[in-house]
């Protein structure tokens, strides 16, 4: 693979002629394009579509965690509930019991989430898991975390923790009216903040190893990359970002349980946006994100309130989840690079 | 090729406009939107679709049926009649989707919500009611944790899981004293996630006060048990002489099944909070070997006349005989109406002190008028204890509620 | 694209006679570590929980439930050792196939293991038909893409069953069902039907493999499909037929385990975790092995209850799960390619 720079999917090539940015310039430049036109949504959109907004950025903190391991590095994972759960339970832990911010919370679900990130990826690597094994691996780590907090006495076993409700707006316990806008703006910085780290550590100096590594680990290896300590060091960063997410979750929604922090549909929910959007583009988290972010709701509104020729449908449970999985398995099917992935593809052509 | 993936591409596009634009329609403007005219609005949650969607549909129409009764009799009379609407959400049962459609129906002008059948989504609703001070009478929900945070605006129709399990460990000493076969030795077999466990450990906590001994207490993970056999070897190999079991259906089915090729030398098989025992489904399903089981549980008042023609009006509508579930969506929507027409105002913070001081009769088995206490909880909550005889489920204790006399054996035994 | 490699698949393959007899020493001196250590957990349980009449319920509800789990897995490891595919719509295969089993029973009362003859064949064209719509050609050749079709699939089998038969969980009774005392333990009929319905499927699917021309033509194409397309072997075929046979499979193995289960659309799920980790234990590809794996495991859950009550069982899996990934990938009874 000769170039993994992803032109955006909007027609950006006529906005900056002169001087040519680099690469990583230009993508920042849209990046904070995209952040300055979402600002102003929370005050357009109806209040139950801000929660819809809200959920979609939770979706792009954890697409964008995932895609750094298993897009850019190659690592296929399929426990990336495990970080999102540490990043909630530890966040929602400290509060609780000992009243800390959320805010120091979550950067201690980052440490938490990265060093179990770093115990897992060093065994996994250093018994040469790959692909579907890697896969299976991971996903039994993430199920064992859970099982291991529905007993713990000290995570309160398998009720959870709900966040204690404070009375006015605060920034530093992360907590405002239910409708205010901003929560929005709390994710919005989060996930504007996580996709500028994946833009800029893609095109580091140790993103390119990874991206090399993954390509052919063992010619990189030849040429001196030290491929053990740059597998580590995507994990961790890809778990940090996950657990973000975990922990922002917690402080928007009030609760966590484990099956709501290590499920294995948590997992699934990282990893659906990512391949919709495009697995290993910069902007197929976002894109995958605001797509599936919104589908169970349209499927759902689609189906309350059908159009006069689908009436027939109403009521029938379990229809908009089969239209649900329809659409992913057409846009997989006819899509198979994801959108941002096709669309580049196309492009470059 | 390159025209089907131009198809696939505008589809995509065409999804996203939809994402964004959404249910733009329903949602309405501001916070209180609508509530001022137009019918007053009352938002059901239930999990209409997924696993628990039978339950979810039933409790849905049985707020409906409410909503119609209400409506017949001539809706919110201290607002001139206007009529009662129900708006219904969709939680698919997971509590992120319940937190979305909870703000949903807030938005769009409901004055109260009804809802939601499991404990987790109930905790995340009860959140949004909270930060909305909109309130949430939950007509299904055992949790009781919710109830420990000092929310203002949640209530609870249903006793909760300590309620029930203490009930059933006083009825279990009454009824096996009655029969002249005191208990000794109680085993308690549970799923192992907050519902079960909370029940066993509030019933170990009520028979030790009693003096009944409790154990083994064995647990299973009822997502994946696929046999109990080994369990309820654990059990006879204990001797002990009444088994509890506090389970879901599916694996109190298999519980049923295990204990008759086991026939361990018990007394009684006790439902605590059971999913099954108390299920017309479980007689037929279970057949010969649930014969006689017991269940100490919330139910639909089978003593009542106006229970009996509730039911019966359900199985005309919709075809099917209306469970306890369903009735109590029916209670809780009886007590947000009362809360409308005693605050004269749909203004949710009125409507929420009304209700907190609410005096309805309940079609669900209660020990009178549904109450709240300070926490929200129902006072005169109260369970019932049911027995499968002659291939139906019988009320048979405490004897103001019974419709015939508990028969205190096991079927296996003589 | 990354091409996520996951090894050369490790379907048994004749070796050269020393070779061979190498492997064997291997395979015997392995076999009797694990039933060493078996021998030692059972006698640990027996020390942790006093009733030897609880441990011996326990080893023979273990094997049973492990022939059930093996019999599930069957299919699914011979997808997996062939097409190279982790296929999460398995679990969803074996609901469809209840479904059916069930409706059958239901309208016609036929007795539930005449069903057979019309499962097999459904879910044998189900799983044709999933091959070359879904997942052959490039749109089902990356492991993500595999991962989010099945996963969409079962999503879409699932709430399918649901829309048609609703959520109410049904059951399947075998008439003339049985028990007996097997040594002070009870065995149910209808369980010992599942693992002897095991052992023979098991038989079959071996015989199919290494006596038929079929078996031969599959096992090339898993160990070498550029090479077996050269000597003549259309590959997508042997594929398509390979996910057929496998489904098909699930079709049996939901048939004989329809009364032992209550049937609901989403049951699928409850299986599909232990078979991945029944067929990583086989080796994938072993259909012997997921036999013996299927065994292990429902051992290994009945032994985690002793050990750790108020645990789920599933720990004890996951935790020999993980021990296997790290130290024989392979599987406990497969060969190193």
């Amino acid at each position: 693979m000769s170039t993994i720079t992803i032109a955006a999917p909007t027609g950006s090539s006529e906005a900056v002629k002169a001087p040519p940015l680099r690469p990583q310039n230009k993508q920042l430049a849209i990046l904070a394009i995209l952040v300055l036109v979402a600002i102003p949504l929370p005050l357009i959109l109806p209040a139950a579509q801000g929660a819809v907004a809200v959920r979609i950025l939770i979706f792009l903190l954890m697409a964008v965690g995932w895609n750094i391991m298993s897009g850019f590095g190659g690592m296929f994972s399929f426990g990336h509930a495990a970080y999102f759960g540490l990043g909630a339970y530890t966040s929602a832990y400290l509060l609780v019991k000992h009243n800390v911010s959320p805010w120091i919370g979550m950067l201690a679900g980052m440490a938490v989430a990265a060093a179990v990130a770093v115990v897992i990826g060093y065994f996994s690597f250093r018994y040469k898991l790959q692909g579907a094994y890697f896969a299976l691996a991971t996903f039994a780590f993430a199920e064992m975390l859970r099982l291991i907090v529905t007993s713990s006495t000290f995570a309160n076993k398998s009720v959870g923790f709900s966040v204690p409700l404070i009375q006015d707006s605060s920034l530093w316990l992360i907590q405002f009216p239910a409708d205010s806008p901003a929560y929005f703006w709390v994710a919005l910085v989060l996930a504007g903040a996580a996709v500028a780290i994946s833009i800029v550590f893609l095109h580091s100096r140790a993103g390119r190893y990874v991206t090399a590594i993954r390509d052919d680990e063992l010619a990189a290896a030849s040429l001196g990359a030290p491929v053990l300590r740059h597998k580590l060091m995507t994990v961790a960063l890809s778990a940090a970002i996950t657990a973000v997410a975990g922990a922002f979750y917690t402080q928007y929604y009030l609760f966590v349980n484990p099956d709501l922090g290590f499920g294995s549909a948590i997992s699934i929910q990282a990893i659906v946006p990512v391949v919709i959007g495009g697995i290993g583009t910069v902007w197929g988290p976002v894109v995958g994100a605001i797509i599936i972010g919104s589908l169970t709701d349209v499927t759902a509104t689609l189906l309350r309130t059908p159009p006069e020729f689908l009436g027939f449908l109403q009521g029938r449970s379990g229809l908009d989840v089969v239209l649900y999985a329809v659409l992913v398995i057409l846009i997989v099917r006819l899509l198979p690079k994801g959108i941002v992935g096709t669309l580049a593809a196309r492009w470059r052509r | 090729m390159s025209a089907r993936m131009l198809v696939a591409g505008l589809g995509a596009l065409a999804l996203l406009a939809t994402g964004c634009g959404g249910s733009a329609p329903m949602g309405a403007g501001g916070a209180a939107a609508g509530r001022d005219e137009g019918p007053v609005k009352i938002g059901a949650l239930h999990p209409v679709s997924g696993s628990n969607a039978v339950d979810g549909l039933q409790m849905r129409r049985g707020a409906q049926l409410a909503v119609d009764a209400i409506n017949a009799a001539g809706g919110i009379k201290s607002l001139g009649g206007r009529k009662v609407e129900l708006v219904t959400g969709d939680t698919q049962g997971k509590a992120d989707i319940g937190q979305s459609e909870a703000q949903r129906l807030i938005s769009a002008g409901a004055v109260s919500l009804v809802g939601t059948y499991q404990s987790a989504v109930s905790t995340n609703v009860a959140v949004v009611a909270e930060r909305n001070r909109v309130p949430f009478v939950m007509d299904v929900t055992a949790s009781d944790a919710i109830f420990s945070h000092g929310y203002k605006y949640s209530f609870r129709v249903q006793p909760g899981s300590k309620a029930i399990a203490t009930a059933a460990a006083q009825y279990l000493k009454a009824v096996s004293e009655q029969a002249g076969k005191p208990v000794r030795k109680v085993a308690f077999l549970h799923e192992q996630s907050d519902f079960g466990s909370g029940a066993a450990d509030a019933f170990t906590a009520a028979a030790k006060q009693l003096g009944i001994g409790v154990g083994p207490n064995i647990s299973y993970d009822a997502t994946t048990v696929s046999d109990l056999t080994a369990q309820v070897t654990q059990v006879k190999a204990a001797g002990a002489d009444v088994l509890a079991v506090a389970g879901y259906y599916r694996d109190s089915l298999l519980a049923a099944k295990a204990i008759a090729s086991v026939k361990p030398d018990l007394s009684a098989v006790w439902g605590v909070s059971n999913g099954a025992y108390d299920q017309p489904k479980f007689v037929s399903d279970a057949a010969a070997a649930g014969n006689l089981y017991f269940s100490t549980n919330y139910h639909y008042d089978a003593t009542n006349p106006a229970t009996v023609a509730l039911r019966e009006k359900y199985q005309q509508q919709y075809g099917d005989p209306m469970r306890t579930g369903a009735v109590l969506s029916y209670d809780a929507v009886q007590v947000i109406a009362h809360g409308v027409e005693q605050a004269a105002s749909t203004d949710p913070e009125k409507v929420r002190d009304a209700i907190a001081g609410a005096r309805v009769s309940p079609l669900t088995v209660g020990r009178g008028q549904i109450r709240f206490a300070p926490n929200g909880d129902n006072r005169n909550a109260f369970p019932v204890l049911m027995q499968v005889r002659d291939g139906r489920v019988q009320q048979v204790y405490p004897p103001e509620k019974a419709e015939s006399r508990p028969d205190y054996r096991v079927a296996w035994r003589p | 694209m990354t091409e996520l490699d996951t090894g050369a698949p490790v379907v048994p393959e004749t070796a050269p006679p020393d070779r061979k007899a190498r492997a064997d020493k291997g395979f015997l001196s392995r076999a009797g570590i694990v039933a060493a250590v078996l021998v030692v957990a059972v006698v640990l349980a027996l020390v942790q929980s006093g009733s030897g009449l609880v441990v011996w319920q326990s080893v023979v509800t273990g094997i049973l439930t492990g022939g059930l789990y093996g019999l599930i897995a069957m299919g699914l490891t011979l997808i997996f050792g062939v097409l190279d595919i982790v296929n999460f719509a398995h679990g969803a295969f074996l609901a469809v196939a209840m479904f059916l089993s069930f409706g059958m029973v239901q309208a016609t009362g036929l007795h539930p293991y005449l069903t057979l003859v019309v499962a097999v064949p459904a879910l044998f064209l189900l799983g044709a038909a999933v091959h070359r719509g879904l997942l052959s050609g490039a749109g089902g050749r990356s492991l993500e893409n595999q991962l989010l079709i099945t996963l969409g699939l079962s999503l879409l089998l699932e709430n399918g069953l649901l829309m048609f038969f609703g959520a109410e969980p049904k059951t399947i009774a075998l008439p003339g069902d049985f028990q007996f005392p097997l040594l002070g333990a009870v065995v149910a009929g209808s369980r010992l039907y599942a693992f002897l319905g095991a052992i023979v499927l098991g038989g079959l699917l071996y015989w199919l493999l290494r006596r038929t021309r079929l078996g031969t033509a599959i096992r090339a194409v898993a160990a070498n499909a550029p090479g077996a397309s050269l000597v003549g072997i259309n590959v997508r075929r042997m594929h398509t037929l390979t996910f057929a046979i496998g489904t098909a499979c699930a079709g049996a193995a939901a048939v004989l385990a329809g009364p032992l289960v209550t049937v609901t659309p989403t049951l699928g799920e409850q299986f599909n975790i232990t078979a991945f980790v029944v067929v990583v234990l086989g080796g994938m590809g072993n259909v012997v092995g997921a036999l013996v794996g299927g065994l292990l495991i429902g051992l290994v859950e009945q032994l985690t209850t002793i050990y750790l009550g108020g645990q789920s069982s599933l720990l004890g899996v996951f935790v020999v799960f993980v021990l296997v990934l790290f130290l024989r990938p392979q599987g406990l009874f497969g060969r190193r390619a």
